[in-house]
């Protein structure tokens, strides 16, 4: 006979292990490491939760103190790679495979490891990828999660930061594992339940809150007059003309020049309630003044922001907030919304190639995707019309019955020609490519394919690639926009030219824009404190923003 | 709207000259078409620029004749090199020989690595040229609120300075926050946490310890109103002023040595709610700073 609970008994087995060291669910902190020794098997699927933002820093700090003759082999299935005790343990060998999505600060230290072969690598995911396959092939046997704090059930508050702790515990706890939580304190009543405690099996009191990076704050006092001519460009080329009122921005200063331009620029070119009313976006201190000026209905955020909690629970009209107040973020469905109801995405990049595809890798760096290619992608089931979805559909596909038609994402990719260090935006060949090559692997890690990417902005000018009808003309209309690149200086000039007559190619002139108004001046806020005066005091940016 | 006024942190040395001065009273010595250029810099394969990143010449302010400088923060950090200091040492010279009052807009890191030694040797002749300048009757108002902040031998010579008119952004020190910790551990010195570094160098705390004279908004009419007073205070400098000063700084550091932070300096100095401080709007901030700070005595 088959036995049909073996996943049950194996985490009761876990459990009863793991209660040693235990008061009911509530783990003795000075013995961590013997608890986690108790539960934890070699091999076991391992989801430490961790993503751009938020981080279990207390148990991923307790996993790598384990012996490793004891717990070895692990297979690491997570969002983020980002404290250096989610590398450790594969220094030691307590693990051995990963699959994960995202690891900005290590990213050079895992390309490392991954060129020292310690490391399988499973695959490079983007968020919502990988929460697909907790669901499938990618089961997590053990997670271990944080939130705020928790109450004598185990039941969990996790603030503003929700982030991936519901989708986390959901393939956890519903595929027959155990979810153990790091808290910052443990109360009697919860300001408000956001995971039920029958879900969770263990709590570790940490305390103290959870690491949180404050990754969505651009200072406006960095932001250049190149920066700001880009986002005058965006917003008077592509913002306007398709009428986009329901987006995502990425994380760069070229958009978060666009998100403080909206009230000035944006307000002279008369477009308020006609754009940017509709977001799917991590609460940027940045959009404050547009939010302060009206121009912003809803904004679906994937995580909170440091500082900006007091500022998001006096706007629950603008955002997504519980009973308590507060901010609820959830990375997966903000993602699927960017992915589905979004009608343009926009970010800056570090390379782009002559086809249009784009990396922000580089032969040293492996910065993961993270959320960027879900945003940043046609989403092919996509089914309900929109006026600038469809209008990009016909730029693509003139020809083709209206009924049958599909519409398209507008997906724009915003920089300098040349970007940090001056390393130029437009390459012949992708770092990507030359990755893969090393690493061997069967793709290259491309943030978002040429294929879905329809515009290209640049302080010289926009290029339209739904226009372009031919590879050629592709690559002429990159090259159009790539300024004094090696990739800008090949252009063939008249046929850039006779793009320019198609509107394949816009230059700051043909649009009406005089480069030289691009200056500070127009920002909405020049300064942080801009941002918190813009607030009224609500939002409290971090020691590290400030300069008084 | 934020965008009324003239952000004095942002503007340019040149800006900061034209936000200053009479209109069309300027008139520059040395100027970029002089081509004065660093002779040590090309050496490092660094480049030069036309008038060394400070800006010197005569104006008026209210018609009354006055030697203006402004160091341009945005080429080298504000550093002082050989030209540079060549050119401010000359003109405090021209304010003793004229009797004429002096305005520096101060935007600096200190002395310039590549050439040390010129910069160091110029921050001498520098603070040497403010004392005769004040001893014959000139003032010399400094005026820091740039991005650079005032630090090294910059410091130094701001407080050689008979005013200093200073904005919350403005730093003042002598060792930066990056050389301290280096030096001194992050224990001691945190350069990252930038709200630590401007509570003990900026602005705020500067005015409230006697450190800085005049406090205003990031306002270039601001900095102008403040320096127009300025320039109507009695001027002069003497060794009974020196001393007293010497006296105040002994009293101070008997007094506020040993605490580890400005919060608990301000605390000393009898303000009921030091951790609101840095976030207080200018005005009732500078009303606060009326009532509590320590006041120097034209020197410090």
């Amino acid at each position: 006979m088959r036995q049909w609970n073996t996943r049950k008994t194996l985490r009761e087995e876990r459990i009863a292990a793991g209660g040693a060291f235990a008061t009911g669910k509530t783990i003795d902190p000075a013995r961590l490491v013997d608890f986690l020794e108790a539960v934890l098997r070699p091999s076991d699927r391992v989801c430490i939760e961790g993503d751009n933002q938020k981080q279990a820093d207390v148990l991923a700090r307790g996993l790598a103190a384990v012996d490793p003759a004891r717990i070895h082999d692990l297979h690491m299935v997570q969002s983020g790679v980002v404290l250096p005790e989610h590398l450790d343990i594969f220094e030691t060998g307590i693990a051995k495979r990963l699959d994960f999505s995202y690891s900005g600060p290590q990213s050079a230290r895992i390309a490392k490891m991954l060129f020292g072969g310690k490391i399988e690598l499973g695959a490079i995911h983007t968020y919502l990828e990988l929460f697909a396959r907790y669901f499938v092939d990618l089961t997590p046997q053990v997670a271990l999660i944080a939130a705020v704090s928790a109450d004598r059930h185990g039941n969990l508050y996790t603030g503003p930061n929700t982030e991936d702790t519901p989708t986390v515990v959901e393939a956890t706890s519903f595929g027959s594992g155990l979810v153990i939580a790091q808290v910052g304190e443990i109360v009697d009543t919860l300001p408000r339940v956001d995971i039920p405690g029958d879900q969770v099996h263990f709590v570790l009191d940490a305390g103290r809150p959870f690491y949180v990076e404050p990754l969505f704050t651009r200072d406006p006092a960095a932001m250049t007059e190149t920066q700001i001519l880009t986002a005058m460009l965006a917003i008077k080329g592509l913002y306007e003309p398709y009428g986009v009122r329901r987006l995502n921005h990425g994380i760069g200063f070229n958009t978060a020049a666009i998100e403080l331009l909206l009230p000035t620029y944006g307000e002279k070119l008369g477009l308020k309630g006609k754009i940017c009313t509709h977001w799917a976006l991590n609460p940027h201190p940045t959009l404050i003044p547009a939010i302060e000026a009206g121009w912003v209905e809803q904004v679906h955020c994937f995580g909170s922001e440091v500082g900006m909690e007091d500022y998001l629970a006096a706007r629950p009209d603008i955002f997504f907030t519980g009973p308590d107040g507060s901010l609820r973020s959830n990375r997966a469905f903000s993602q699927t919304a960017g992915l589905y109801a979004c009608d343009m995405f926009i970010g800056s990049t570090l390379q782009i190639d002559l086809a249009g595809h784009s990396s922000t890798i580089t032969a040293n760096r492996i910065a993961g995707f993270g959320g960027a290619p879900n945003m940043g992608s046609d989403a092919r089931g996509r089914r309900h019309p929109s006026a600038p979805w469809l209008q990009a559909g016909a730029e693509a596909d003139p020809d083709t019955a209206a009924p049958l038609r599909r519409g398209r994402k507008l997906v724009v990719q915003i920089g300098e020609t040349f970007g940090e260090g001056n390393a130029p935006l437009f390459v012949e060949k992708l770092g990507a490519l030359e990755l893969a090559e090393k690493l061997d692997l069967d793709l290259a890690p491309i943030m978002v394919y040429a294929d879905d990417t329809t515009h290209i902005v640049t302080e010289e000018g926009i290029a339209n690639l739904l226009l372009c009808r031919t590879a050629d003309e592709r690559e002429q209309a990159i090259r159009g926009v790539a300024g004094f690149t090696e990739i800008g200086r090949g252009r063939d000039t008249a046929m850039v030219e006779r793009l320019r007559a198609r509107k394949i190619i816009q230059r700051p002139e043909d649009l009406g824009i005089d480069p030289l108004d691009a200056n500070r001046n127009m920002l909405a806020a020049r300064s942080i404190k801009d941002l918190m005066l813009a607030s009224g005091g609500l939002y409290r940016p971090p020691s590290r923003f400030r300069n008084w | 709207m934020s965008n009324v006024r003239q952000s004095w942190y942002e503007a340019g040395a040149r800006e900061r000259i034209a936000a200053l001065v009479d209109a069309a009273s300027f008139a520059e010595f040395i100027g970029p078409e002089r081509r004065e250029i660093s002779p040590h810099l090309s050496i490092f394969d660094l480049p030069a620029q036309f008038d060394d990143g400070i800006v010197v010449g005569a104006a008026a302010i209210d018609g009354t004749p006055v030697l203006v400088a402004a160091q341009e923060g945005r080429f080298m950090g504000g550093a002082f090199g050989e030209v540079h200091g060549a050119k401010l040492t000359g003109l405090l010279r021209a304010a003793k020989a004229l009797g004429r009052d002096v305005v520096i807009a101060f935007d600096t890191g200190g002395v310039r690595l590549q050439e040390a030694n010129a910069g160091e040797i110029a921050i001498a002749e520098i603070m040497r040229a403010v004392a005769e300048a004040r001893m014959a009757g000139a003032r010399v108002v400094g005026l820091i609120g740039g991005r650079a902040g005032c630090y090294g031998g910059g410091g130094l010579i701001a407080g050689c300075c008979s005013t200093l008119i200073v904005s919350e952004q403005g730093r003042i020190s002598v060792s930066g926050p990056e050389v301290i910790e280096t030096n001194k551990g992050v224990e001691e010195f945190d350069s990252r946490d930038r709200g630590f570094v401007w509570r003990t160098m900026g602005g705020k705390h500067r005015t409230l310890i006697g450190g800085a004279d005049v406090f205003v908004d990031d306002d270039a009419t601001a900095f102008r109103e403040a320096a127009r007073a300025a320039l109507a205070r009695p001027a002069g400098l003497d060794a009974a002023m020196l001393s007293a000063e010497q006296a105040r700084l002994e009293r101070r550091i008997a007094r506020f040595g040993d605490a580890p932070d400005a919060t608990d300096i301000w605390r000393g100095l009898g303000i009921a709610d030091p951790q609101a401080i840095p976030d207080m709007p200018a005005a009732g901030f500078a009303d606060l700073a009326a009532q509590y700070r320590e006041s120097a005595d034209d020197a410090r």
